[in-house]
């Protein structure tokens, strides 16, 4: 029974994760239609960003995370600028973003790793232990905690933000038809590069959180890139809905997947539902 | 003497090697409905989206009250022109009032906007009573009269429609077409609408150019075309 809990918990951090990586990753495809790998260096971004300003410039910690988060934005913000809004004008395929997206993921990791080393570091202190909550025998961080919290946060205010507001009528409005979006008025770039730096600083939040939990190291885009694009195919890609539900849905497999096999076969058991999705529900969860 | 309010001068375009247009001459006047018609890849829908810098202009110039623009699409309508594409392209993902208030996009004041809404809805009584429906659900002819309603969100001095009969049923492209003159006598819009090959709808046109080819065959008012036989030359290929 404890170890149930445990795995509830444990999947509940894993589904919140990925949903972070999911909103801006489903928040970016369903504006310009094309798989941004990109996304999953921003979170290594949010995290170094952090890295640099607490412990090289010494910082304020709180200060440091609000830069990380802009700077993540910013940077993606910047790619979409000067790469993919050059190439949407050009009327490049969606073959030739994604690879673009993925030539600009590998310079900007091998730019953090000349920086910062290839080693993994820690953000915080190695002697600050984190506060731990229990609830019966098992136990959740306080970062871990944190990660679902802000995880809910956003997921709820960008909901709300895409409901509510112009801004999100005209995103939803880019997404079903970005010539038409054009002839009413909506200066369709200007907005995509909105959209690129709110989901891209989502990711940033993601790599601080994740850096905070078990540290940083310039190659941890890929693996959470992958999670989370895993997450969003799950539950359908574009959809902001079917990537929280896909996220909390592999969280949930992957943690009790390992219950009876080690944990080492995680990505296994990520690829193996992903596989089976691809098969049988190519469409996700949410599309109809 | 009424003011001209748009022109194309000499506008040539070329898609690859193919002349889309080539020298076309067009103006619209305040407060007129003119027709442009001709067969299949005549290039009347080129010019619509010339107007709105959506097809590439090699040469030629755009001029809004006798002076030359450069066509930027989410620019041409802040001039106070609208653009109703063919194939009526509703937002399908958002509501009735949705697609209203994206169509309003550039109007900044909220109460404005809602001022706007409420009157184009008693254009489109029928867009009154989907107003929380998904645009997506209604029938082609709703989804025309919605596509046209968006079209006038910003109060528009000149409509541009292209084929607003496209796969809609005789009896709804009569409805249609009576919007189109209720909108230009009403609201003294300037509309110039592209369609194929429809006799009735010059009944409600001022004048009409006839294009083919990417040319303008011939231009003039719709009593003196129709005794002609131009269109029955145009249309079945045997004009020369």
């Amino acid at each position: 029974m404890d170890l149930i809990m445990q795995f509830i918990i444990n999947s509940l951090i894993a589904g919140a994760t990925y949903t972070l990586v999911t909103l801006g990753f489903n928040l970016v495809y369903g504006a310009t239609k094309f798989v941004n790998m990109f996304h999953g260096v921003l979170a290594a971004v949010g995290g170094y960003t952090v890295f640099f300003f607490t412990q090289t410039i010494g910082i304020d910690l709180w200060v440091s995370i609000i830069v990380g988060i802009i700077g993540a934005g910013l940077v993606g913000f910047l790619a979409d600028r000067f790469i993919f809004s050059t190439l949407r004008i050009k009327k490049a395929s969606n073959l030739v973003m994604f690879i673009a997206s993925l030539g600009a993921f590998i310079v900007l990791q091998a730019v953090l790793a000349m920086v910062f080393t290839s080693q993994f570091q820690s953000i915080v202190h190695s002697v600050d232990s984190p506060r731990v909550y229990e609830i019966g025998s098992a136990a959740i961080t306080h970062i871990q905690l944190l990660i679902i919290i802000t995880a809910l946060f956003s997921s709820f205010g960008l909901v709300l933000l895409l409901r509510f507001t112009m801004f999100g009528k005209a995103v939803k409005a880019i997404s079903d038809d970005e010539e038409v979006a054009k002839i009413i008025g909506i200066d369709t770039n200007k907005i995509i590069g909105y959209v690129f730096f709110i989901g891209s600083a989502i990711a940033g939040i993601a790599g601080i959180l994740i850096g905070f939990d078990t540290g940083i190291q310039p190659t941890m885009g890929l693996a959470i890139l992958l999670e989370g694009a895993t997450a969003s195919i799950i539950g359908g890609i574009g959809n902001l809905y079917g990537g929280i539900a896909g996220s909390f849905l592999l969280g949930f497999v992957e943690n009790f997947g390992i219950w009876k096999i080690p944990s080492e076969w995680k990505g296994a058991i990520t690829f193996s539902v992903l596989i089976i999705f691809l098969i049988f529900r190519p469409q996700g969860i949410f599309k109809k | 003497m009424k003011e001209t309010l748009l022109e194309l001068k000499n506008i040539s375009v070329h898609y690859g090697g193919v002349h889309a247009l080539d020298g076309v001459n067009v103006s619209l006047d305040e407060g007129e409905i003119v027709a442009l018609m001709g067969p299949n890849g005549a290039g009347k829908s080129t010019v619509l989206k010339a107007i709105f810098g959506l097809a590439p202009i090699n040469s030629g110039r755009v001029l809004w009250h006798q002076q030359s623009i450069n066509p930027v699409a989410h620019e041409v309508v802040r001039l106070g022109v609208s653009f109703v594409p063919q194939g009526r392209r509703v937002f399908t993902r958002l509501t009735v009032e949705e697609n209203l208030e994206v169509g309003g996009f550039i109007i900044k004041n909220k109460p404005e906007l809602n001022r706007r809404i409420r009157e184009v809805m008693q254009i489109f009584t029928v867009l009154e009573r989907k107003r929380k429906y998904k645009s997506g659900t209604l029938s082609g002819g709703e989804q025309q009269m919605l596509a046209l309603a968006r079209g006038l969100m910003t109060d528009p001095k000149v409509l541009l429609l292209d084929e607003p009969s496209l796969g809609l049923a005789p009896k709804i492209v009569k409805e249609v077409f009576q919007k189109i003159k209720e909108i230009n006598e009403r609201h003294k819009t300037a509309i110039m609408v592209v369609e194929h090959n429809i006799k009735s709808l010059l009944e409600i046109v001022d004048r009409a150019y006839i294009l083919d080819k990417g040319k303008v065959i011939t231009y003039g008012e719709p009593q003196a075309l129709l005794k002609t036989d131009i269109l029955e030359k145009v249309f079945l290929g045997k004009f020369e």
